[in-house]
Formats: C-alpha cells, sequence, structure tokens
C-alpha cells in the first residue's frame, strides 16, 4: 500500500456543492481548499444535513446573500490538519463544527449566563470569523464565500478552532451531525434558554425539525403538556414520537385565533411558547397565549431581517410576560454538546427519528427539493469516501 | 366629651377633589360615600401623594378617561368601617390602599412567580371591582366615577378589600403612603421583577420618583454601578442620593445613541435596564443597552395606550437569551412584601423620606398636580384636614 501523503500545509483539490445563484440548483464542482490559518482547523466532512437557514440564505438575491457560495452549518468531520496554535484537536480527531463560536475566553463564553460569545460574534458573513477573509476558491482562482463560519457542504472545509467541538467518534454519525444545529437550539430553547420547569405546559410553533426537538427538550424538562401547531396534520404522528401531546391544526381554527383555541384549551395560556417557524406574526400569536403572570415566550425562528414584531407598551407592560430569543438554543457549544450526545448514548435524547432520508453527496440537491416540499425533517448528505 | 357618632352602614358626606373635566382643575367639593359593600372597607384617608399615572389619565378625553372622577391612589387611611365578609380588618387600622389587587385566592396569588392577580384583574376602571358599581355620588346624586380601584383624593373612599394592606400604624404615614404604588413599584422592579444580582450593572432611563426607587432597589440589591440616564442635568446630584453612581444627559450624547453611550461605558452593555418613562423609543433604546445573551430590559413606565414596541423580530432574537418584560407594581404582591419594604424602612435601609419633596394641605391639591407637571417635584404629599 502507498503510503499517503500529508496534505497538511498544502491546498487541497476536492469536490464541493457550490450555489452560483440566489435559489438555483447547487452544481457540485472542483475548488481549492487552502490550508488552515492560525486557530483554524481543515476538515474532511463526513456527512452533513440541511436545515431551513441554509435555504433562507440560499433564496437570498441581496446581502446578506452572496454569491458564489458555499452553504451548509449542520454537519460532523475529522480534522485534516490544523493551523498554528490549536492545541484543542489534531489530526484524526472527530469534530462538530457549529455557526455559534465558544471561544472560551471572552466575559460571555466565561459567564454561565450567555451563549453569545463577543470575541468572534454571530453574523452571516461572507467570510472566516478571525480574518475576514476567503479560504475557498474555484479552479479559475475567484473566490467562494463561507456561510455562517462552516460552509460544510464541501469534501473539505477551514472552520475556526471557536467553532469546533471534538466529540467521542463511537457516535454513528449521522445522528451526532444533527447537533452540530438543528437539534441543538431546539433542544437547548427548551433546556437552557426556556429552563422549562417539571410539570409545565409549552406550546410549539412550527413542528419542523427544531419544533420537534423542542418538544424532545421539553419532554427531557418533564413537560406534562406539550402542545404542537402546525399546518399540516401529518405533523402530530411525527410529534407524538417526540412528546408532543396535544396538537393544533392552525389552518382549521375557523373563526378564533389560534392563540385564543390555546387559550381555552389551556386555560389561560401556556407557560412556554416556542416560536419555531420564523414569523413576527406567529411571534405575537405565541405571545398571545403564553399565561399571563409568569409566561414566556421564546423566539427560535428566522425571519427575514426587517420584520418587525407588533406588541403594544401596555400589553408587555400590563401582563407580566417575558419575551426573548434563543440563539443555538442558548448552549454553548463545547460544553453543552458532549452534555447530549452521551444523553443520546444513554438513550434518554432521541435523536434517530429526526433522520428522514439519506442521500449521496451527488444528489444534495434533492435535500433543498424535499424540504422546500416539507417532506422531510433533516436529511443527511453522506460524503463519498 | 360628646360620643362619637358611629357612621357604620350610612353613607358619609365628606370633601374630595372631583375632577369634572380632563386636564382641568379638580375642584373641592362635598359627595357622599356609601357605606361598603361585602369585601369592602371604608377608608378614612390620612393622606395621599400624586403619581404619573394620576396625570395621565387625568388628560385623557376619551376612555379610559371618564368624567366626573375621583382620581388619586398612592395613599394611606384608617379603616371606618368594613363591609360583611371582610376578617382581615376593622375599624381603626392602618392601611395602604393598592390599585394591584393581592385576593389571595387566585391561581396567580397564591403563586411566588405571578403578582397579577387574575381574580380582580388590574385594568383603568370607572368602578369598584368586584361589584361593578360606584360608592360616590355629589350632592345632585350624580355617579361619580372611581380611579385605579382606589380613589384617594377624597376624605373617605371605598376600597376593595384585596387592595387593601394593614400595616403598622406607628410608621409615618407621610413615607408608608409611598409604598402604596410609586416606591414599591419602583424598588419592587429590581428587586422582584429583575431580581437584581450584587455586582451588576443597572441603567434606569428617567430619573423621576419611579427611576429613582428602581435606583433604590438596585442599590439595596447590591448592584455596583447605577447609571441613570434623564434630560434634566440636576437629576444627577438628586439621583445619588439614591445610589445612581453615573448620569447620562439623554440630551447631549451629540450624533450617538444613549445605548450607544451605555454599551461603550459598560464594554456590552448593562446586565439590567429600566424603562421608567412610558416611550416606546426609549424603551427600545433600553433595550439596546442591555447585554445581548442574558439582559433584562424591564418596562415600568406607562405609554400612551396603542403606542407600539416597536422592536424588530431580528433585534429580539439576535439578543438571544437577552429578555425584555413588564413590571406591574413592581412585581410585588402588596399584602406579603409592603411590610417588608417598611421594616427595612424602619431598619433605616430603605431610604423613603427623601422622596417627599413637598407637603400641602387638601385644599391646595392642584398645586401637586402644577409641581409635577413642571418637573418641580419628586413627591407631593396632600394632607387630609384631621377630624377630631
Amino acid at each position: 500500500m502507498g503510503e499517503k501523503t500529508s496534505t497538511a500545509g498544502k491546498p487541497i483539490q476536492c469536490r464541493a456543492a457550490v450555489s452560483r445563484a440566489a435559489g438555483e440548483p447547487l452544481v457540485i464542482e472542483e475548488i481549492m481548499v487552502a490550508a488552515p490559518m492560525p486557530h483554524e482547523v481543515r476538515i474532511r466532512i463526513i456527512c452533513t444535513s440541511l436545515c431551513q437557514s441554509d435555504v433562507t440564505y440560499w433564496k437570498m438575491k441581496d446581502f446578506p446573500g452572496i454569491f458564489p457560495r458555499i452553504l451548509g452549518h449542520e454537519a460532523i468531520g475529522v480534522v485534516e490538519s490544523v493551523g498554528e496554535d490549536v492545541d484543542e484537536v489534531t489530526e484524526g480527531d472527530t469534530v462538530i463544527p457549529t455557526f455559534m463560536s465558544d471561544c472560551g475566553e471572552c466575559v460571555d463564553c466565561k459567564s454561565k449566563k450567555s451563549n453569545l460569545c463577543s470575541k468572534l460574534p454571530f453574523k452571516v458573513s461572507p467570510w472566516m470569523p478571525r480574518y475576514e477573509t476567503s479560504r475557498f476558491t474555484d479552479l479559475k482562482g475567484e473566490v467562494l464565500y463561507h456561510f455562517l463560519s462552516v460552509s460544510s457542504f464541501s469534501e473539505y472545509t477551514v472552520v475556526d478552532i471557536a467553532h469546533v467541538k471534538k466529540i467521542d467518534p463511537s457516535i454513528a454519525p449521522n445522528r451526532a451531525c444533527l447537533l452540530s444545529c438543528g437539534v441543538s437550539t431546539g433542544v437547548g430553547a427548551a433546556w437552557r434558554t426556556a429552563n422549562v420547569e417539571t410539570g409545565s405546559t409549552v406550546v410549539i410553533f412550527g413542528l419542523g425539525s427544531i419544533g420537534l426537538a423542542v418538544a424532545e427538550g421539553a419532554r427531557l424538562c418533564g413537560a406534562t403538556k406539550i402542545i404542537g401547531v402546525d399546518l399540516n396534520p401529518d405533523k402530530f404522528e411525527i410529534g407524538k414520537k417526540f412528546g408532543v401531546t396535544d396538537f393544533v391544526n392552525s389552518g382549521n381554527c375557523g373563526d378564533k385565533s389560534v392563540s385564543q383555541v390555546i387559550n381555552e384549551i389551556t386555560g389561560g395560556g401556556a407557560d412556554y411558547c416556542f416560536e419555531c417557524v420564523g414569523l413576527a406574526s406567529l411571534v405575537q400569536e405565541a405571545y398571545a397565549c403564553c399565561r399571563k403572570g409568569w409566561g414566556k415566550t421564546i423566539v427560535v425562528g428566522v425571519d427575514k431581517p426587517e420584520s418587525k414584531l407588533s406588541l403594544t407598551s401596555f400589553e408587555v407592560l400590563t401582563s407580566g410576560k417575558t419575551l426573548m430569543g434563543s440563539l443555538f438554543g442558548g448552549l454553548k457549544a463545547k460544553s453543552d454538546i458532549p452534555i447530549l450526545l452521551k444523553r443520546y448514548a444513554d438513550k434518554e435524547l432521541r435523536l434517530d427519528e429526526f433522520v428522514t432520508h439519506e442521500v449521496r453527496f451527488d444528489d444534495i440537491n434533492k435535500a433543498f427539493d424535499l424540504l422546500i416540499e416539507g417532506h422531510c425533517l433533516r436529511c443527511v448528505i453522506w460524503m463519498d469516501k | 366629651m360628646v360620643e362619637k357618632i358611629s357612621t357604620a352602614g350610612k353613607p358619609i358626606q365628606c370633601r374630595a377633589a372631583v375632577s369634572r373635566a380632563a386636564g382641568e382643575p379638580l375642584v373641592i367639593e362635598e359627595i357622599m360615600v356609601a357605606p361598603p359593600m361585602p369585601r369592602e372597607v371604608r377608608i378614612r384617608i390620612i393622606c395621599t401623594s400624586l403619581c404619573h399615572t394620576d396625570i395621565g389619565i387625568w388628560k385623557l378625553k376619551d376612555p379610559p378617561g371618564m368624567y366626573p372622577r375621583i382620581f388619586g391612589h398612592e395613599a394611606i387611611g384608617v379603616v371606618e368601617s368594613v363591609g360583611k365578609g371582610v376578617d382581615e380588618v376593622t375599624e381603626g387600622d392602618t392601611v395602604i390602599p393598592t390599585f394591584i389587587s393581592d385576593c389571595g385566592e387566585c391561581e396567580d396569588c397564591k403563586s411566588k412567580k405571578s403578582n397579577v392577580c387574575s381574580k380582580l384583574p388590574f385594568k383603568v376602571s370607572p368602578w369598584m371591582p368586584r361589584h361593578e358599581s360606584s360608592r360616590f355620588t355629589d350632592l345632585n346624586g350624580e355617579v361619580i366615577y372611581h380611579f385605579m380601584f382606589v380613589s384617594s383624593f377624597t376624605e373617605y373612599t371605598v376600597v376593595d378589600v384585596a387592595h387593601v394592606t394593614k400595616i403598622d400604624p406607628s410608621i409615618s404615614p407621610s413615607r408608608a403612603c409611598l409604598l402604596s404604588c410609586g416606591i414599591s413599584t419602583g424598588v419592587g422592579a429590581a428587586w422582584k421583577t429583575a431580581n437584581v444580582e450584587a455586582g451588576s450593572t443597572v441603567a434606569i432611563f428617567g430619573l423621576g420618583s419611579i427611576g429613582l426607587a428602581v435606583a433604590e432597589g438596585a442599590r439595596l440589591c447590591g448592584a455596583t454601578r447605577i447609571i441613570g440616564v434623564d434630560l434634566n442635568p440636576d437629576k444627577f446630584e438628586v439621583g445619588k442620593m439614591f445610589g445612581v453612581t453615573d448620569f447620562i444627559n439623554g440630551g447631549e450624547c451629540g450624533e450617538k445613541s444613549v445605548s450607544q453611550v451605555i454599551n461603550e461605558m459598560t464594554g456590552g452593555g448593562a446586565d439590567y435596564c429600566f424603562e421608567c418613562i412610558g416611550s416606546a423609543s426609549l424603551v427600545n433604546q433600553a433595550y439596546f443597552s442591555c447585554k445581548n445573551g442574558f439582559g433584562k430590559t424591564v418596562i415600568i413606565g406607562v405609554a400612551r395606550p396603542g403606542s407600539e414596541l416597536g422592536l424588530s423580530f431580528h433585534d429580539v432574537l439576535h439578543g438571544g437569551g437577552k429578555s425584555i418584560m413588564g413590571s406591574m407594581f413592581g412585581g410585588i404582591k402588596a399584602k406579603t412584601d409592603i411590610p417588608i419594604l417598611l421594616q427595612r424602612y424602619s431598619d433605616k435601609e430603605l431610604r423613603l423620606d427623601e422622596f417627599v419633596t413637598h407637603e400641602i394641605q387638601f385644599n391646595d391639591i392642584n398645586k401637586a398636580f402644577d409641581l409635577l407637571l413642571e418637573g418641580q417635584c419628586l413627591r407631593c404629599v396632600i394632607w387630609m384636614d384631621k377630624h377630631e
């Protein structure tokens, strides 16, 4: 057997699914991936999954939509090489990249209370976070933009060490990769952001992967009533797998608003309401059916940047309700992802049921079709070995 | 000595400051105060103070503005008589009325987490809360409307027992009355609603009585940096008395917004921001002055009806665990927390004296309105005349 030539320190030519125009199918092409700079890690992707946020920015013609770009941010891989000043991981480690930084150095990362790293703050940037440059070029030498500091729709990618978490390699990659974004976001929103109490009532607007992960998180926290709201009645059967106890078809409420229906079912509102679609109007519905006095409304979905919330000062003043957002479920990647992986290994946290489809890298556009048609939860895309 | 005739069970004729038209001076006139119905308490007011909320509704021509009305909701008095079914208080007790109910029976009142009673929910109603009628008539027999279930600008008023807290009579009434609304609201917002942690940084928008009470509450909670924001530079000296450590003149930030200035001063935002004026744009400033990830923005000020917050979806989502919430009566449960605050005043921990900047007689009640409208006072206490 020929000895494998080390690629460390050199550019790698490999295949990537490049998004060259808003809303158009990705094109599999050969690209060059530069060596990692200091504090960076080059990763060979094992598998990756499609998230609604990829679709949102893939469709966006104007900034922060930008092209040509390598999308994808939910993934798992193996470290191929590291840049200078990287001690946390080494070649061969199995790692999960995350769009949220956990630098461990700033006041926020050191605080128990915040997961919003201030050293490398979250933004939808076309660049690597620390140097604001790209590691990708096509074979003509044209720059390809990064996405959410991850860019996983590629056989190789480069990620800042603050966005990389080493994990136990024995966990099935098409399960572990889910904790890179979607399931962590949902479970975390219930567990960390809302801190759902045992015995409470929870309402979840939108039963996509995120909403179902919120249900799973609420179930693990001991919520006894988990009401799922969706336009698609099939979601109830699916939701039951993740702890949903009641279902409201928001298209079937007749003259009543969804919040009226929920206020009736719950006798005054839920303890926690999660918006997992990304619509200002639904945030308002969620706020209207969370219980006055102590209810919390948590915004998890992603709406268009300019979308405004219409709440009156009087309502906020007198209701005793709290409104908050949740980015990456309030999780600190490096400490919380291993906790969630262990809970999966201990058969407490469900991950398997989120993976409804698996495709090969060449068929990546099928994943987009499936998600846009609402026919899948997570579609895992396997890179070829 | 002539034996005092009991007034229990009978209407009482007394003087009240009646508001007969929006924005016009109150008129002192004789009125009739009916005896208390079941679960109600008739109270002889000792003294009362003016709050901005009285002014806000007094100016309104349309509902919830209604006339003729007896304003006032921050007060202290003595029980003259009680209606059926009242065991908590009896004739002669010193009591503080509150606009927020603490019925002790509903899920909210029984829960530690909520102070918004659902049995007798808050509203700016013209009536008594339980029987939705009025106890006041003028001498022509015309109904006079109540205000916030208290109506304290009168020698006698009737208040539902859920809105009445019995207190230690030895505390000076011109101090104790402040806990009936303003100071409880401010101190509570820091203590109960925000649960300000020791060592934290707080920003307060608006240094009126409420804002200064928030500062006092934050100080008692151990906040180490208390930033006060106001357009009036005199408020800094005043604020220092209550724990304000830094001052921002909201009119002198140049091209920067107040939130930019606060973010720079604090290296990323305050842990808690309180809006104590009632302006949607200031609520926005407060939200952006608050640390992303875990800051709390607390709305206390009462905005014009219908005024919208105007936060964007993006702002809330990207604030992460940063939250926004309102604070009614400072999150305080009147019957348990007012005695606690009174005790802290007696123990010389909580400052109340410095809030009272003016004291006047009932006949001069309109002066209190002038002083507050001109921004020339904190609390102006209005003393009822004594009765032998």
